[in-house]
């Protein structure tokens, strides 16, 4: 019988994520009222105590495939969940090499996209954002990329014990209250700038900045792109849900996905499920790439900036002119 | 007892939650937005598709919703979600009735739901709308 910690690093956090949340809002109160929306807020709370639900009814199927696959490690680097020390910085690290990966997969396969999109769903960006989680992940394939890990001899709780503190520190960089960390920080860790624009819809942003804890696995695989001061950001999804309907918010793509590929011819069934969001048989809709591709022909300039220098994108990010740190 | 313990938590994160909607309520957080004419709506529209040059446009008398139409014909309808705006192109499946300055559109998603807009001489664009379903 293998061993596992029995406490939740997620569960550990929440008092500090209400009470993060609770000084965002009288940021948001006294320099960005629009920063918060109750339904909104609602809503991405919901969500987040939901999944916690979906992971306790549907998340034993991935840990008891991790337990599966201990039995067949290559190395014996623990006989528990909590040792050796110098297994966990390197654990860390490649757990997140790990998430950068499923996270991209999130973004670039349908299947997955369809888990992935309720955490992008909101047209804001606070602290209640980041707790907008998927109730539907056990239902994707992600956690196959974990299993090298575990086939390496690292402990799927040490594995389990990473993924949540990965999360946890993922919580703080939701927000439009901090503008720029220093600048060392900003070259190696995910920072609130760096994941604005990974949630942002301009068409230079989408499908940017997949890191989870460090940054640099973006620098690395070419997917990093800086926040722009020059070009403010809009959140959300390429098609915005137009509703609050959490059950909608939830299931809207996987609904969409099923129906697209019952529709679709059977030669074009399996790239619904599998190729890139957006991606159709008929060209009737558009992926992020010929979205970026079709805003660079018509801007005609590679910075961004359209002619006579006009910002094509929205100006509402409130953060803009207040380029200090709250 | 370990299903009580988590059924407590369930119950206690449930009251937290609603605690939080309600103080972002209470400190009456998330303001409506409003649309001032045909700059703000089209730049709203760009938001909604990028490279959606409006030429045409028609604003809710209270700001909160428009249509728009681009050079080659394409009509956006858009509303407020939130403290932004949500649109859509239509497109056949859309429709539209008009009762005096009233101009209602159902985008054909049901989820999207029906946008009201009192506007000046509403016949054009409900023509206009309906019209996509002949196409």
């Amino acid at each position: 019988m293998i061993d596992l910690p029995a406490f939740s690093v997620t569960q550990i956090a929440v008092p500090l994520f209400v009470a993060a949340i609770l000084i965002e809002m009288a940021w948001a109160k006294y320099r960005a009222r629009d920063a918060y929306e109750p339904k909104d807020t609602l809503v991405s709370l919901a969500f987040g105590l939901g999944s916690t639900v979906s992971g306790a009814l549907f998340g034993g199927f991935a840990l008891a495939i991790f337990i599966g696959a201990y039995e067949y490690r290559l190395f014996d680097i623990s006989e528990n969940w909590w040792g050796p020390l110098w297994a966990w910085p390197l654990v860390f690290v490649l757990d997140d090499l790990k998430y950068y990966w499923v996270h991209r997969a999130g973004h670039r396969i349908r299947w997955m996209w369809a888990a992935h999109v309720n955490h992008h769903s909101s047209q804001h960006y606070n602290l209640s954002t980041a707790l907008r989680q998927t109730w539907t992940g056990s239902f994707t394939f992600g956690f196959i990329l974990a299993l090298p890990l575990v086939l390496l001899g690292f402990h799927p709780g040490m594995i389990a014990v990473c993924g949540a503190i990965n999360l946890v520190y993922q919580f703080w960089i939701h927000t439009e209250a901090i503008d720029r960390m220093p600048r060392w920080f900003e070259a190696v860790m995910n920072t609130p700038s760096h994941h604005r624009v990974h949630h942002a819809t301009n068409p230079r942003y989408l499908d940017r900045n997949y890191a989870g804890v460090f940054i640099v696995w973006d620098k690395m695989f070419g997917t990093f792109e800086p926040e722009r001061e020059d070009e403010q950001i809009r959140y959300g999804i390429i098609k915005q849900l137009g509703s609050f309907n959490l059950l909608w918010a939830v299931f809207h793509e996987w609904i969409g996905m099923i129906g697209d590929i019952w529709r679709a011819p059977w030669r074009h069934k399996l790239s619904y499920l599998l190729r890139e969001p957006g991606w159709t048989h008929d060209n009737s809709r558009e992926t992020s790439d010929m979205i970026r591709e079709r805003w660079r022909e018509r801007t005609n300039a590679s910075d961004g900036l359209g002619e006579g220098g006009q910002i094509p994108v929205a100006d509402r990010n409130p953060i803009a002119d207040s380029p200090e740190a709250a | 007892m370990e299903i009580d313990a988590r059924l407590l938590q369930f119950g206690g994160s449930l009251i937290a939650i609603l605690v939080l909607a309600w103080l972002a309520l209470a400190l009456r957080l998330g303001p409506r937005p409003k649309l001032v004419g045909h700059h703000d709506a089209a730049q709203a529209a760009g938001e909604v598709q990028d490279g959606f040059a409006a030429v045409e446009s028609a604003v809710a008398a209270d700001g909160s919703a428009a249509v728009l139409r681009d050079p080659v014909g394409k009509i956006m309808v858009l509303k407020e979600h939130g403290t932004h705006f949500a649109g859509r192109v239509l497109t056949a499946s859309a429709r539209a009735s008009i009762e005096g300055n009233t101009l209602s559109i159902d985008s054909g998603e049901r989820r999207f739901g029906a946008v009201t807009l009192n506007i000046e001489a509403p016949q054009a664009w409900a023509d206009a709308i309906n019209r996509l379903g002949k196409r």
